[in-house]
């Protein structure tokens, strides 16, 4: 038997599967986009884990993203005047921008341009009680996150509402999400619904259902960035600038 | 016989569990010379600095320091609290290494108490001592870690099975520790040579694997900086008490 003017025998089989096996080593992308979903029971238009090229995508509790006819931002606890923020309300607040590396404390790290204001503008608003030592946020896909005061108001920590000239993706924690460089990137909670503050630490989600710590500062060790073919660099500690990053003035 | 045999078992056992004591160096301090309580005395002489396969170290060179003297442990929180009095702190970890403090907090500290940060050569000379040890206790052992990402402080004078050459704690496994030397190395511009101050003497952890660093390992930290992983110890000439 003949196919394309090739004998069909034994010896073509073997070649023939040979050859196949081959096409594993090849890259991925020759075959199309893969499927980035880390769990394939969970609906593909949930937001949840993606190892998506130049920024992946980390997403404890995988939901459907936020409800805008829902979603407003309540700041409460120890302050003088509680508020609830819509989304318009938070587009008069002072802007400023920032390129800064979230760092995951599985590893990677990736840049990206965030825009937003600073904490200091909710202290501001709401005039916490001088007790109030330290802040409690909560998301609406049921993450939660706690601070001191006084690292959410160390310069470059701010509450994002653009990332890269766009409006937050659903990915990224649209509508609002806190960036601390200094901090891993668990710590840089998403889909925030709620500041309050307290005068006593609560834990927060990692500590609870992880081995991470409740403080995640970034510490001395090994960074892979993404934007460096995950090639290992050693990083200092505290905030991730690689030789090649450009630091603030 | 049976008993007799337990014994022996409990007795092994007891002694196989116990703490391996760090081979020290032994140091006549001449005469004269006084020493506080808190501080150890460093003698003068040739010491080897950095290693080759660390290019940003000295390489393995042989420096002659003068005798010195240095803090025994890191300065508490307890200690800092009394002269920063802003400084706050949990009274169960008075006796945690200070930290959260800035390069000019650590020097004001030591200006403080007499005395002044130790350069980076006084600093690796304590951890290493004149026989050239990878690891201030020499042996090396793997970190216990416990599988938890996140820096843990232990009170200074926890660990005596850690101890350097010269009987002084908690370099190399507790926190990192501002000296007073700019980090410059091979790569570094004139324009960026005093940028960083050097740290020594902390951890690494990536993801939740720790790891001890050597005694020549360097570390860069920018002076403003204050992170819960950097705290200090003081350091002073022979004749500073």
């Amino acid at each position: 038997m003949k196919i394309l003017g090739q004998k069909i025998n034994r010896r073509f089989f073997l070649s023939f599967f040979s050859l196949s096996a081959l096409t594993n080593f090849l890259p991925q992308k020759v075959f199309g986009v893969s499927d980035y979903r880390n769990d394939k029971n969970i609906p593909k238009q949930y937001i949840q884990n993606r190892d998506r090229p130049g920024f992946f995508i980390r997403s404890a509790n995988p939901f459907m993203g936020v409800d805008m006819n829902e979603w407003s931002l309540s700041v409460r606890g120890m302050v003088k005047t509680p508020r609830e923020f819509k989304y318009e309300d938070l587009f008069g607040l002072k802007k400023i921008s920032q390129v800064s590396r979230l760092k995951c404390v599985e590893c990677w790290s990736a840049t990206a341009k965030w825009e937003g204001f600073s904490f200091q503008e909710v202290i501001d608003m709401v005039q916490p009680d001088p007790k109030a030592k330290y802040v409690y946020l909560q998301s609406a896909d049921s993450y939660y996150e706690s601070f001191t005061l006084e690292e959410l108001i160390r310069p470059r920590v701010l509450m994002i509402l653009r990332m890269n000239g766009q409006p937050l993706s659903k990915d990224h924690g649209f509508p609002l999400r806190l960036i601390a460089p200094f901090k891993y990137g668990y710590k840089n909670i998403k889909y925030i619904t709620s500041i309050e503050f307290t005068d006593s630490r609560k834990r927060n989600y990692w500590s609870i259902n992880g081995p991470y710590s409740v403080d995640g500062t970034i510490q001395p060790g090994i960074d892979h960035p993404l934007d460096y073919k995950k090639k290992p660099l050693p990083i200092n500690g505290g905030e991730v600038f690689h030789p090649f990053d450009k630091r603030p003035l | 016989m049976r008993c007799f045999l337990l014994v022996v078992f409990f007795l092994i056992f007891f002694f196989g569990c116990g703490k391996d004591e760090v081979e020290q160096i032994k140091v006549d301090i001449p005469e004269g010379i006084v020493v506080p309580d808190d501080m150890v005395y460093i003698p003068s002489g040739n010491f080897i600095m950095g290693h080759s396969d660390y290019p940003d170290t000295k390489k393995g060179k042989v420096i002659n320091q003068e005798a010195f003297l240095i803090d025994r442990f890191e300065v508490t929180r307890e200690q800092f609290g009394s002269f920063n009095q802003d400084y706050r702190f949990h009274p169960k970890k008075a006796r945690f290494p200070a930290s959260l403090v800035t390069y000019k907090q650590a020097e004001g500290y030591c200006n403080w108490k007499g005395r002044r940060l130790p350069n980076e050569t006084e600093w690796e000379k304590s951890a290493r001592g004149s026989d050239g040890r990878k690891w201030a206790w020499k042996k090396y052992y793997e970190h216990p870690n416990n599988g938890f990402s996140g820096f843990i402080p232990e009170a200074v004078d926890d660990r005596d099975e850690w101890i350097s050459p010269y009987g002084v704690y908690g370099m190399g496994h507790n926190v990192w520790e501002w000296t007073s030397d700019w980090y410059v190395s091979g790569k570094t511009s004139k324009s960026d040579s005093k940028l960083y101050k050097v740290i020594r003497g902390g951890v690494t952890q990536t993801h939740t694997v720790i790891k001890f660093t050597p005694t020549f390992f360097r570390n860069k930290m920018e002076p403003k900086a204050y992170f819960n992983f950097i705290g200090f110890r003081c350091a002073c000439s022979i004749d500073c008490s």
